[in-house]
C-alpha cells in the first residue's frame, strides 16, 4: 500500500527523480531467519517515519540503508551511492543509532569535533559549536558523557551526526530518553531540516511522535513492508475498514435513517447524544452526507472520523 | 593522514584508563623489578635469561595483548566502533590508526624496561650498550608483531583476548617446544631468533636465523594488515534485531 512522496513498488517507479534513498528490493536473513524481505522504496526530502512492532526489521532495515549490514538480496543507495562497502557514502549521511554506547570519556565537545574532523569539515570548530548550540547542549559541553542522561546522550548523538550538514538523516529511536520539552524542540529541529530539503528518516514505536512529525510512514511488519505514504491516504485505500465518523446535528434520528438508505453506509448507531455512522466509501460518504443533510432540513453541527489516527491505521495494518 | 590523528587520539584516550595503564606499567616493570631483587640479595642477574624468559615470552605478548585487544575490540564489543565506521574513510585507515597505537604503547613499556633491564644487569652474559640497544630494538619489533596481530584478531572475534591469550601460553608457550615446525608460525620464536643474533647466544634448540626471523614478523604485520583491512571493509554490527 504505497501514497505519495515515498515511492514503493518497481524498479522503474524506485528510479524517481531526486530520491535520496533507494531501496531496491532489499532482504537480509540470518541462517533461515528473515529479518528484512523484499523490501522496494524510495524516499526523497522530507521526514518519513519508520513503524513496526518489535522485532519487526526497523532497526535492521535502517542498518541496510547505513551500510553496516550487507543486504543477502538487493541494493540500496543513498545520495546515489551504494551503501554497502562504499564508505564515501558517508559525506552526505549522519546516523543517530539507537544504541546508547558513546565514547564516555570524551566530553561531548570533543565528541563531536572528532565526528566532525573525520567527515573532514573545514572549519570543525565552528562547526562544533553550532551544532552544540542547535542541540542546546552548551552548558554540559565540556563534561565527559558519562556523566550524562540518556536524553543528554541523545542530543550529544544527534551533534554527532549533523556536525557535517548531511543531506540524509538516518534516526533509530532519536527521542528515547528526551523530556517533552527537548522532544519538541529536536522535532522542530528535524522539521527544519526538512524544510531545507534534507532527507529525514527516523524509526520510532511512539506513534504520536510519528504523527506529529512524519509526512509520510514506512510501515514495516514481520519484515516486510506493510505500507509507506501518507497515513491518512493509507487510510483510504484501506477500503476492507470501514471508515466510521461521529456525527452531531439537529436530528441524529431522522438523519441515521436517511444516511442507511444510502448504499455506501451499512451501519449507523446512536448513542450518547452522538450518531455513528460506518461507511466503505470515504469520499462518497463526504459528497452524500450534506446532500442528504439538506434533502432532509438537518442542520450538522460537527462530523469527527474516528478511525483516522495514525494509531488506527497501525492497527489496523498489524493485524492485516 | 589529516583523519588518522583524530582515530589515533580518540584510541589513544580510550586504551589510556587509568587503571589498565597503572597496570600494565606494573607488568612491563616484572623484568627491572626482578633485575632488582637479585641484585639487592647480593646475586649476579643474567640479562639474556631475564629478558628472553621474561620480557620476550611474557611481558611483551601480555602488553600487546591487553593494547592490541583494547584498541579496536573494546570499542568493537562496546558498539563505540560504529562512530568511526560511519565516516567517508577507508576502514583500513580505521586499522592502521588502532595499530599504530597498540604496537606504540607496547614499545613505549618495553623499550625503556628493556634498557634498564639490560643496565641493572651485569651477570655473566652482560650486555655492551650497543647490544641492550639492539635488543631493545627486537623487542620492540616483536612487540608490535604481537599488537597488529591481535589488533587484526579483535577484528575476526569478540573472543580476541582469550584467543590471544591461547595462542601465546598454549602455541607458543607448549606446542612450539614440542613441535619444532611450529617455530615458523611464532612471534615469540622470531623475536628470540632475532634477540640471538643481537646477543650471539647459542641456544638449544638453535633459534631460528636472521632472514627467517625478519620474514616471520614482516609476514605477521603484513598478514594482519591485510586481514584485518578485508575484515573491517565488510564490517556489520552485531544485534541488529529491531
Amino acid at each position: 500500500m504505497t501514497t505519495d512522496r515515498t515511492v514503493a513498488g518497481s524498479p522503474a517507479e524506485l528510479a524517481a527523480p531526486g530520491a535520496s534513498i533507494v531501496v531496491d528490493h532489499v532482504s537480509r536473513w540470518y541462517g533461515n531467519v528473515v529479518a528484512v524481505n523484499d523490501i522496494s522504496f524510495s524516499l526523497s526530502a522530507g521526514v518519513t517515519g519508520l513503524l513496526g512492532p518489535n522485532g519487526a526489521g526497523k532497526t535492521t532495515l535502517l542498518h541496510l540503508i547505513s551500510g553496516l549490514l550487507r543486504p543477502s538480496a538487493g541494493g540500496v543507495t543513498v545520495a546515489g551511492v551504494p551503501a554497502w562497502r562504499h564508505p564515501a557514502m558517508y559525506r552526505h549521511v549522519g546516523l543517530v543509532p539507537e544504541r546508547e554506547a558513546v565514547h564516555g570519556y570524551l566530553t561531548a565537545r570533543e565528541f563531536v569535533l572528532l565526528n566532525a574532523r573525520l567527515q573532514g569539515v573545514v572549519n570543525a570548530e565552528a562547526a562544533t559549536q553550532r551544532v552544540i548550540a542547535t542541540v542546546e547542549l552548551q552548558d554540559a559541553a565540556d563534561r565527559p558523557i558519562n556523566t550524562y542522561s540518556k536524553g543528554m546522550r541523545q542530543r550529544a548523538k544527534v551533534a554527532g551526526a549533523l556536525v557535517h550538514d548531511p543531506a540524509v538523516l538516518l534516526l533509530d529511536e532519536p527521542f528515547n530518553g528526551m523530556d517533552p520539552r527537548q522532544r519538541l524542540h529536536m522535532m522542530g529541529l528535524l522539521r527544519g531540516m526538512a524544510a531545507a530539503g534534507r532527507t529525514i528518516l527516523f524509526s520510532s514505536h511512539i506513534l504520536e511522535e510519528v504523527e506529529r512529525m512524519a509526512d509520510s510512514v514506512l510501515v514495516i511488519h514481520a519484515g516486510r513492508l506493510a505500507a509507506s505514504g501518507d497515513f491518512r491516504s493509507i487510510r483510504r485505500l484501506m477500503t476492507d475498514r470501514p471508515h466510521t465518523f461521529t456525527i452531531r446535528s439537529s436530528d441524529d434520528r431522522r438523519l441515521a435513517a436517511a444516511l442507511l438508505a444510502d448504499p455506501a453506509v451499512f451501519g449507523a448507531e446512536l448513542g450518547d447524544g452522538k450518531l455513528s455512522v460506518r461507511t466503505a466509501d470515504f469520499e462518497g460518504f463526504g459528497r452524500a452526507l450534506p446532500r442528504l443533510a439538506r434533502v432532509a432540513g438537518i442542520s450538522l453541527f460537527e462530523i469527527t472520523p474516528t478511525d483516522e489516527s495514525l494509531e488506527s491505521v497501525f492497527s489496523y495494518l498489524v493485524r492485516r | 593522514m589529516i583523519t588518522r590523528m583524530p582515530l589515533i587520539a580518540v584510541t589513544l584516550r580510550g586504551v589510556l584508563g587509568r587503571r589498565r595503564t597503572w597496570l600494565m606499567i606494573l607488568l612491563a616493570s616484572l623484568p627491572v623489578l626482578v633485575a632488582l631483587l637479585i641484585r639487592a640479595g647480593g646475586g649476579q642477574p643474567n640479562a639474556t635469561t631475564i629478558l628472553d624468559t621474561l620480557l620476550i615470552r611474557t611481558v611483551m605478548p601480555l602488553l600487546a595483548l591487553v593494547f592490541g585487544t583494547a584498541a579496536l575490540g573494546s570499542e568493537l564489543e562496546d558498539g563505540t566502533a560504529i562512530y568511526l565506521m560511519v565516516k567517508p574513510i577507508p576502514r583500513w585507515h580505521i586499522l592502521l590508526a588502532k595499530m599504530a597505537v597498540a604496537a606504540s604503547l607496547t614499545i613505549a613499556l618495553v623499550f625503556p624496561v628493556t634498557v634498564l633491564t639490560g643496565l641493572i644487569t651485569d651477570g655473566r652474559d652482560a650486555l655492551s650498550l650497543a647490544e641492550i640497544l639492539g635488543y631493545a630494538l627486537v623487542v620492540s619489533a616483536g612487540g608490535a608483531a604481537y599488537a597488529c596481530a591481535f589488533v587484526a584478531l579483535s577484528a575476526f572475534t569478540g573472543r580476541a583476548l582469550i584467543l590471544g591469550l591461547g595462542y601465546v601460553l598454549l602455541w607458543e608457550g607448549v606446542l612450539s617446544g614440542l613441535l619444532e615446525g611450529t617455530r615458523f608460525l611464532s612471534i615469540r620464536q622470531a623475536s628470540l631468533g632475532l634477540a640471538a643474533q643481537v646477543t650471539g647466544n647459542v641456544t638449544t634448540p638453535p633459534a631460528l636465523d636472521l632472514a627467517t626471523s625478519a620474514a616471520i614478523l614482516v609476514a605477521v604485520v603484513a598478514g594482519a594488515i591485510l586481514l584485518g583491512s578485508m575484515r573491517l571493509s565488510r564490517f556489520e554490527i552485531r544485534g541488529s534485531d529491531g
